[in-house]
């Protein structure tokens, strides 16, 4: 009986995944190009610790995109293999 | 009478399972969700949004291990503890039916409590873990009622 409502739960928590990880490439992509920007910059007018912190940013930037498409899935398949049946 | 229970633990149980997918699809959602929110704030230089996000990651982790992990144990533990057939006859069917029916409605309400505060979380909102806690208290509480209500009532009705 809740197999039809399911699906279309799931249909949707699909695409609302696909959105959400397309838009987190879209930001980290924005996100990279300010920081070598923000390097370029700093490295044209000598400013060693703006080119510093931009390094670090794009760095982490790549760490937490990353950890997210990494991390999550495996995440989930913990939970998935810890659903529990009906307990009565 | 062992019809219409099983036909009604098997609609509890249908339930149960979707609600339990959907809770894993929304917690999927509100994972990624507060990544999003961690990469935009990292950027943005908000370190205050950074921490927010990645208390809420680990507040969705702790929802859903106390969902699936807690919840079943409570349940399995409250129902051991309620008289099924106490006396005889028709008291003794219902007594079976209605533990039956009181476990299987705390079941789904404190996984409904679970997924209303990972829904929460999901749409960004504060992940309502204590209002989870106080329905599962609820429900708990319901069911301990319950397990010394039944046999004053099959007491009070008759037995053999």
């Amino acid at each position: 009986m809740f197999d039809p409502i399911m699906e279309q739960i799931l249909a949707i928590a699909r695409d609302a995944w696909a959105f959400m990880a397309g838009l987190l490439i879209v930001v980290a992509l924005l996100g990279g190009l300010y920081f070598v920007l923000q390097g370029t910059a700093g490295m044209a007018f000598g400013g060693s610790r703006m080119t510093s912190m931009a390094i670090i940013g794009v760095v982490g930037l790549v760490i937490i995109v990353l950890f997210a498409f990494l991390f999550l899935p495996q995440i989930g398949e913990l939970l998935k293999s810890f659903q529990p049946k009906a307990p009565f | 009478m062992s019809d219409a229970s099983s036909l009604l633990l098997t609609f509890l149980r249908d339930a149960w399972m979707a609600l339990a997918g959907a809770f894993l699809a929304f917690a999927l959602l509100a994972g990624i969700a507060q990544m999003l929110r961690v990469s935009s704030a990292s950027v943005l230089g908000a370190n205050l949004w950074v921490w927010e996000s990645v208390s809420a990651l680990l507040s969705i982790v702790v929802i859903g291990l106390f969902a699936f992990l807690g919840i079943p144990q409570i349940v399995n533990a409250l129902q051991s503890s309620l008289p099924g057939g106490v006396g005889c006859g028709p008291i003794s069917e219902l007594g079976t039916l209605a533990s039956g029916l009181i476990g299987g409605l705390a079941a789904l309400r404190m996984l409904k409590a679970a997924f209303t505060s990972m829904l929460s979380a999901s749409i960004g909102g504060a992940s309502t873990f204590a209002s989870a806690l106080i329905e599962c208290g609820e429900a708990i509480f319901g069911m301990i009622l319950a397990g010394v209500a039944m046999p004053l009532a099959a007491w009070f009705l008759g037995t053999c």
